[in-house]
């Protein structure tokens, strides 16, 4: 311990200051990813590209509704804290974790100092979805097509394209009113099962199942379902188990809401 | 050749899916028509293999694996993260018909007078729902197929290493 002889205050108030900043931004990244539906794996890369270019050793705790880091300055051991987040609410984002990505590798091959990538960083955190018409006009083609590929015939998929786009719309709706998301779910299902339960019951096209069976597909929650998997093969166990529950809980509510609509239209029908 | 007009007509309809869900998953607007074409080649090989009488979970694993192999490679010329494009390509692949049949037998499952008048609802039920997990995990598995095959932390470094 001889070579950390007790540290002038004001200089060792400085490298507290510095030292938390570079926690911040860590944190900001890191639960910016974890919303945006990055799995285990690429949130510790991305942090840990960035912290060790910075010159820092970084222990990380990733949960499905936080992170901690721990940082240690290799140059002056002394300097070290350690923080903890709360995620903001789960909702996919690709865009973010391409441009993350893209930030940190930069920080890496252009070594950008720290206000230069918290400046980039606000910019990214303010990036814009889609237009809402492209992902209604998306998701409502992607079930149409899905209808098809499911061997329906041309007024099935007709159907199951109405079904989702007021399906998806109810569910924009309700959520712009701060609703639980989970209650989007199920009113969601439950507006594209009453649609495509219709061609059950007026028995429109070849085969009305596929009508029902594809066009709430747009709400299974594939994100999380295929992020549980690679932290289970990658070995986060505990964020694995929370983001399974999750996903597990989406198809419940979905289950639920088309559930709902079935028995509303009379089981006897299906 | 003649599967070939309707492998076509697969993997535009599959294109259309994949793009739809890239949308929904905010991917930058770059890369939607690498999603489509990916879902496109995945879905047709798919398609191709049941064709020739090769079992659904083999077929769709095949397919999956080929999206997840290709995506690594495009990802480093597109300078996008693989999953960005992977996971809506690999959802043109997601088993519908099968979950929502598991779920109407659950349904079912609930009135014992139907179950009674019809016990295999429970065995078609529990048959729909095994393979509707079955093929999930199969998806999630082509999806980390490089990352399981290369042993490489980031499909970055794979590509530092080959070139």
């Amino acid at each position: 311990m001889e070579n950390t002889s007790t540290p002038h205050f004001t200089e060792d108030e400085h490298a507290t200051a510095a030292v938390s900043r570079v926690a911040d931004l860590l944190l900001d990244i890191g639960t910016l990813l974890l919303a945006s539906g990055a799995h285990c794996g690429r949130i510790s890369r991305n942090i840990e590209r960035v912290a060790e270019r910075w010159g820092y050793s970084l222990e990380l705790l990733i949960t499905f509704t936080g992170l901690m880091v721990s940082i240690k300055n290799i140059a002056n051991p002394s300097e070290r804290i350690a923080r903890f987040r709360h995620s903001p609410l789960h909702g996919v984002h690709f865009g973010i974790l391409t441009e993350i990505s893209l930030l940190t590798w930069k920080v890496v091959e252009e070594n950008l100092s720290i206000s230069e990538v918290e400046r980039r960083f606000a910019k990214i955190k303010k990036s814009s979805h889609h237009p809402r018409w492209a992902v209604l006009l998306g998701v409502g083609a992607a079930c149409a097509c899905l209808c098809i590929l499911a061997e329906g015939n041309w007024a099935n998929a007709c159907m199951a394209f109405v079904a989702s786009v007021s399906g998806m719309f109810v569910r924009q709706e309700v959520l712009k009113l701060r609703f639980n998301p989970m209650i989007a779910f199920i009113l969601a299902s439950f507006t594209t099962g009453l649609i495509a339960g219709m061609d059950m019951i007026y028995q429109i096209g070849a085969s009305p199942e596929k009508t029902l069976a594809t066009s709430v597909l747009y709400l299974i929650p594939g994100v999380p379902l295929i992020n549980c998997t690679i932290d289970l093969i990658e070995g986060y166990i505990p964020t694995a188990i929370s983001r399974g529950v999750y996903a597990g809980f989406i198809l419940l509510c979905v289950a639920v809401g088309m559930s709902l609509s079935i028995l509303l239209l009379g089981i006897h029908n299906f | 050749m003649d599967f070939f007009i309707p492998m076509l007509r697969d993997a535009a309809f599959a294109f259309v899916v994949a793009v739809g869900f890239a949308i929904l998953f905010n991917s930058p607007r770059r890369v939607l028509h690498v999603a489509g074409i990916l879902g496109g080649l995945g879905h047709s090989i798919r398609f191709i293999l049941i064709q020739n009488h090769v079992g659904l979970i083999p077929a769709t694993l095949t397919g999956a694996v080929c999206i997840g192999l290709l995506g690594i490679f495009v990802s480093h010329r597109v300078h996008t993260p693989p999953v960005v494009f992977t996971m809506p390509a690999c959802i043109t692949m997601i088993p519908g018909l099968y979950a929502y049949r598991a779920m109407l037998g659950c349904i079912k499952t609930t009135n014992l007078d139907l179950l009674n008048h019809d016990p295999t609802i429970l065995m078609i039920t529990a048959h729909y729902f095994v393979l509707t997990a079955s093929l999930l995990f199969t998806l999630a598995i082509g999806i980390c197929s490089g990352a399981l095959l290369f042993r490489k932390r980031s499909s970055k470094s794979l590509f530092r290493r080959i070139f």
